[in-house]
C-alpha cells in the first residue's frame, strides 16, 4: 500500500501548489485594486460619460408624498425632488423626460447611494455630517425644513410637550425618527413609538386613530394633511423640534459629477435671482446683461468645459424646468401644496442685480464665474 | 510509482481512485476560488467607495425607538442591546407563531380528511385561500382589519379590565411578587410529583387492567399543589390595564400591538394552511391496512387516529413541518412593513447610525442561529420518535 501513500503525499503536494499560486494570484489582483483606490479616486469611465452612453438619468426618488414626489393624474412623476431631477437630466442630455425614477423607502437611501447604482438621490434627504460622510456627496440645500407633530383636533393638544403617553406613528431609516427619539427623551415624555417602512402606511395608522400623533418634516406633514379627507380636522403643532436641510445627493467618488450636478442647482437658483424663466430665455440670452449672458452660455463661461457640458447648457434647463421660483411655486407653492415662501427661510436671499437688499431668505447660489 | 500509474494495467486517466483524488481536489480548488474571489471582490469595493465596516458601535448608545420589547428598553441603552430586544420580539413572534400554526395545521389537516363534506371542504378553500396568496399582502390585510377596529378611546372594553382597539389588546396580567420563586419550585415540586404518580398509575393500568386516571390524577396533584401555593404564598399579583392620560391609553398589564396581533395572525393562518397539508400528506401516507386492523380490534375513529394513524404518520409529518417552522421565522421579517419592531425592521433603524454590512451580518447570522436551533430540537424529536428495530 505504499503508492496509497505517495498518491496522497503526491496530491498534497500539487494541491499545496495550487493554492499558494492561488494566493498569489489573489495578492496580486488584490494589490493593483487597492492603489487604484487610493491613488486615483475617480473610476475608469466617469458617470457622466456613463450617463450621456446610456440616456437618461437614474434618480433614486419617491411617489408618494405630493409636492415632493406624486404622480399626477396621467401617471408622469412630478414634484419638487423630480423636477430637480429633470434638471440634472436636461443639463446632461438636454432632454428633461430623460429620466428614470427608482422608488425607494426611506431606509434604503443610505445603501442606494453608496452603491452608486443611481445617479442622484433626490428623496427629501435630510443633510446630515454623517450621511455626508458616509453615503455620498451633499449638493446644497434645496428647502429648509424642520420636523414638526400632526394631531387630530379633536384630541386639544396645543403643543408637543402635552404629548406624554402618546403612541406616535413615524417612517422608520429618518432623521424623524431619531429627532423624535431624543426630543421625548430629553423632555422625559412616555410616548410609544409604532414606526413603519412606507409613508403610505403610517399615514394609513394615523388616519384610523391607531396612532395619536404623526411626526415627519413640516412641510411633508402639511403635504400630506392637504390629501386627507378633512384637512381642517388636523392640527400641527407650533413646536419645530429640528433642522432639516432637504437637497440632492450623488454617490462619493466623481468629483466632476459632483461639480456637475452643484453647477445645475446654483443656475436654477441664479436664474430666479437674475429674472431668468422659462418664458425669457431666448430674450435674455440675447440681452445685454453679462451676468446672465455667463449663465445662459452666451457670453463667457463659468467652467462648462471642465464639466463636460456644453455653453448652453443652462437654456436647455430653464427652458424645460424652469428656474428655482418656477419650480418651487408648481411644486410646493400657489399650484401645488401651497406652502408659504415669501418671509420664510426658502425665499431668496436676495433678487439681482440688488445683492445688497436682503429678502431674508436662505436660498443662495455661489456667484458663477 | 509505476504501480500507482498503471494498477493492474489501467492508465492513471482510467484509474478510479486518481479519479475521485482528482474531483474532489478541482471541486475544493473552485470552491475555495469562488469563495475567496467574492470575499477579495467585497472588500475592494468596500475599500473603493469608504463604506464603513466595523463592530465599534455595538459599546454606543443606539438612541433609536423600539415600540415594544420583553426585557425592557430605553433610548440611552447599547446598539449590542437593541439588537438583542429585538431579536427577542422575532423570537416572540416566532414561538408563539409556530406553536399557533402547529395546532391549527393539524386542525384544518384532520378535518381535510373528515368523512364530514362541509367540514372537509372549508378546510380546502382554507388551504387553498391562504396558502396561494402572498404573505405580504395577507399581512397588510390583517392589518387593514386591526385598523378598522375603534381607537383605543372608542374601543371595546369588558369589565373595566378587557381592552380590544385597533392599537391592539390589553388584558389583566400576573405581576411577580416576593413569593414568587417559592411558588414557582412549589410548582415544579407539584409537576414532578404528579408525574410520577401519573407513571405509577398508567403501569398499574396496563397491567392490571383496572381503570386508573393517570392523567385526571397527575393534572389534579399538579394543579393543586400550585393552587395551594398560590393561596399560601401569594407570589403575584393582577395587574389590571387602566386608561391614562388625555390619550386614554390603557397602562399596565400586559399588551398585544395591533401590529404584533397582525402579524401573529398573517404569519399563523399562512404556515397553517401548509402545515394541514403536511399533515394530511402524513396521514394518507399510512397504509389503510393500519386503519383496517384498528376498526377490526374494536378502536373508534378517534383513538385510531390518537393510537395507530397519528403516530405513524408524524414520522412523515416532521421532516417538513420544521422546514415550515423556518420558514415562519423567516417571514417574520415581513413585520417592518405592518410596524412591529422585529429584528430587521430595527436593524434598518440602526443603519442611520451604524454601518450597514456589519449590521446585516448580525441579522444573517441571527436567524441562522434560530433556524439551526429550530432544526435541532426538530431532528432530535425526529429521532426520539422514528422506528427502532426491535
Amino acid at each position: 500500500m505504499r503508492w496509497k501513500l505517495a498518491l496522497v503525499l503526491m496530491m498534497m503536494a500539487v494541491f499545496a501548489f495550487v493554492v499558494a499560486a492561488c494566493d498569489g494570484e489573489e495578492a496580486a489582483d488584490e494589490a493593483p485594486a487597492v492603489a487604484q483606490a487610493e491613488m486615483t479616486p475617480e473610476p475608469m469611465t466617469s458617470r457622466l460619460a456613463t450617463v450621456q452612453e446610456r440616456g437618461h438619468v437614474i434618480c433614486a426618488s419617491r411617489n408618494d408624498v405630493p409636492g415632493y414626489g406624486s404622480l399626477d393624474a396621467n401617471g408622469r412623476n412630478v414634484g419638487f425632488d423630480i423636477d430637480l431631477c429633470r434638471a440634472v437630466a436636461a443639463a446632461v442630455l438636454g432632454d428633461s423626460e430623460a429620466i428614470e425614477i427608482v422608488l425607494i423607502t426611506a431606509a434604503e437611501r443610505g445603501p442606494t447611494i453608496q452603491s452608486g447604482e443611481v445617479d442622484v438621490l433626490v428623496r427629501t434627504v435630510t443633510w446630515t455630517t454623517s450621511r455626508d460622510a458616509q453615503w455620498g456627496n451633499y449638493i446644497h440645500t434645496t428647502f429648509y425644513d424642520g420636523q414638526g407633530f400632526m394631531v387630530s383636533k379633536d384630541l386639544g393638544v396645543n403643543s408637543a410637550y402635552e404629548l406624554s403617553g402618546a403612541s406616535v406613528c413615524v417612517t422608520s431609516g429618518t432623521t424623524t425618527e431619531l429627532n423624535m427619539s431624543d426630543f421625548f427623551r430629553q423632555n422625559n415624555l412616555d410616548y410609544n413609538p409604532i414606526v413603519f417602512e412606507d409613508t403610505d402606511v403610517v399615514l394609513d395608522a394615523y388616519q384610523e386613530g391607531q396612532c395619536d400623533v404623526f411626526t415627519n418634516d413640516r412641510s411633508q406633514l402639511a403635504a400630506l394633511r392637504s390629501a386627507l379627507p378633512n384637512p381642517g380636522d388636523h392640527v400641527i403643532l407650533p413646536e419645530t423640534i429640528s433642522e432639516e436641510p432637504l437637497g440632492p445627493v450623488v454617490p462619493h467618488g466623481d468629483e466632476q459629477w459632483f461639480d456637475l450636478v452643484k453647477t445645475v442647482i446654483a443656475g436654477i437658483i441664479y436664474a430666479e435671482a437674475y429674472g431668468v424663466n422659462s418664458g425669457n430665455v431666448a430674450a435674455m440670452a440675447a440681452g445685454d446683461n453679462v451676468k446672465v449672458k455667463r449663465l445662459l452660455g452666451t457670453e463667457g463661461s463659468f467652467g462648462q468645459e471642465d464639466l463636460g457640458l456644453k455653453d448652453t447648457f443652462m437654456q436647455d434647463v430653464i427652458n424645460s424646468v424652469g428656474n428655482y421660483g418656477e419650480i418651487y411655486n408648481r411644486n410646493l407653492g400657489p399650484e401645488g401644496i401651497d406652502l408659504p415662501r415669501e418671509g420664510g427661510r426658502n425665499a431668496l436671499w436676495a433678487n439681482a442685480p440688488c445683492t445688497d437688499c436682503p429678502k431674508g431668505g436662505q436660498i443662495y447660489a455661489p456667484p458663477l464665474r | 510509482m509505476n504501480q500507482l500509474l498503471y494498477v493492474q494495467g489501467v492508465p492513471f486517466w482510467r484509474n478510479v481512485v486518481v479519479l475521485r483524488w482528482a474531483v474532489q481536489i478541482v471541486s475544493a480548488i473552485l470552491v475555495i476560488a469562488v469563495i475567496a474571489g467574492f470575499f477579495v471582490n467585497v472588500s475592494a469595493e468596500i475599500a473603493a467607495r469608504d463604506i464603513p465596516f466595523g463592530y465599534g458601535f455595538l459599546d454606543r448608545e443606539a438612541q433609536i425607538p423600539i415600540g415594544e420589547s420583553v426585557i425592557g428598553y430605553h433610548p440611552s441603552d447599547s446598539f449590542a442591546y437593541g439588537l438583542l430586544v429585538a431579536a427577542l420580539n422575532t423570537v416572540k413572534a416566532s414561538v408563539l407563531g409556530v406553536i399557533l400554526a402547529t395546532l391549527l395545521g393539524i386542525l384544518v389537516g384532520v378535518a381535510r380528511l373528515s368523512p364530514n363534506w362541509l367540514l372537509n371542504r372549508i378546510a380546502l378553500v382554507y388551504i387553498e385561500v391562504f396558502r396561494n396568496i402572498p404573505l405580504l399582502v395577507q399581512l397588510l390585510f390583517w392589518f387593514l382589519i386591526v385598523l378598522s377596529l375603534p381607537t383605543v378611546r372608542e374601543g371595546y372594553i369588558a369589565f373595566d379590565a378587557f381592552y380590544l382597539s385597533n392599537s391592539g389588546v390589553n388584558l389583566p396580567w400576573p405581576v411577580p411578587q416576593d413569593g414568587f420563586w417559592p411558588w414557582a419550585l412549589a410548582t415544579v415540586i407539584g409537576i414532578v410529583v404528579a408525574v410520577i404518580v401519573a407513571r405509577r398509575l398508567h403501569w398499574r393500568e396496563t397491567e392490571t387492567g383496572k381503570p386508573s386516571y393517570p392523567i385526571l390524577a397527575g393534572l389534579a396533584i399538579a394543579i393543586g399543589v400550585s393552587v395551594i401555593a398560590l393561596l399560601i404564598l401569594g407570589p403575584m399579583t393582577i395587574e389590571v390595564p387602566t386608561p391614562e392620560g388625555r390619550f386614554g391609553r390603557p397602562q399596565g398589564g400586559a399588551e398585544l400591538s395591533g401590529s404584533f396581533t397582525a402579524l401573529l395572525a398573517g404569519l399563523v393562518i399562512y404556515t397553517s394552511s401548509f402545515i394541514a397539508e403536511i399533515v394530511r400528506a402524513g396521514i394518507q401516507s399510512v397504509s389503510k391496512g393500519q386503519t383496517e386492523a384498528a376498526r377490526s380490534v374494536g378502536l373508534s375513529g378517534m383513538l385510531t387516529l390518537r393510537h395507530v394513524t397519528f403516530p405513524q404518520a408524524l414520522r412523515v409529518i416532521i421532516p417538513p413541518t420544521i422546514s415550515q417552522f423556518l420558514n415562519l421565522t423567516k417571514n417574520s421579517s415581513l413585520a417592518a412593513a405592518i410596524g412591529y419592531p422585529d429584528l430587521v425592521s430595527v436593524a434598518s433603524t440602526m443603519t442611520q447610525t451604524a454601518p450597514a454590512i456589519s449590521l446585516i451580518l448580525v441579522v444573517m447570522l441571527t436567524y441562522l442561529a434560530m433556524s439551526l436551533t429550530y432544526s435541532l430540537i426538530g431532528n432530535l424529536y425526529n429521532r426520539a420518535i422514528r422506528f427502532r428495530g426491535t
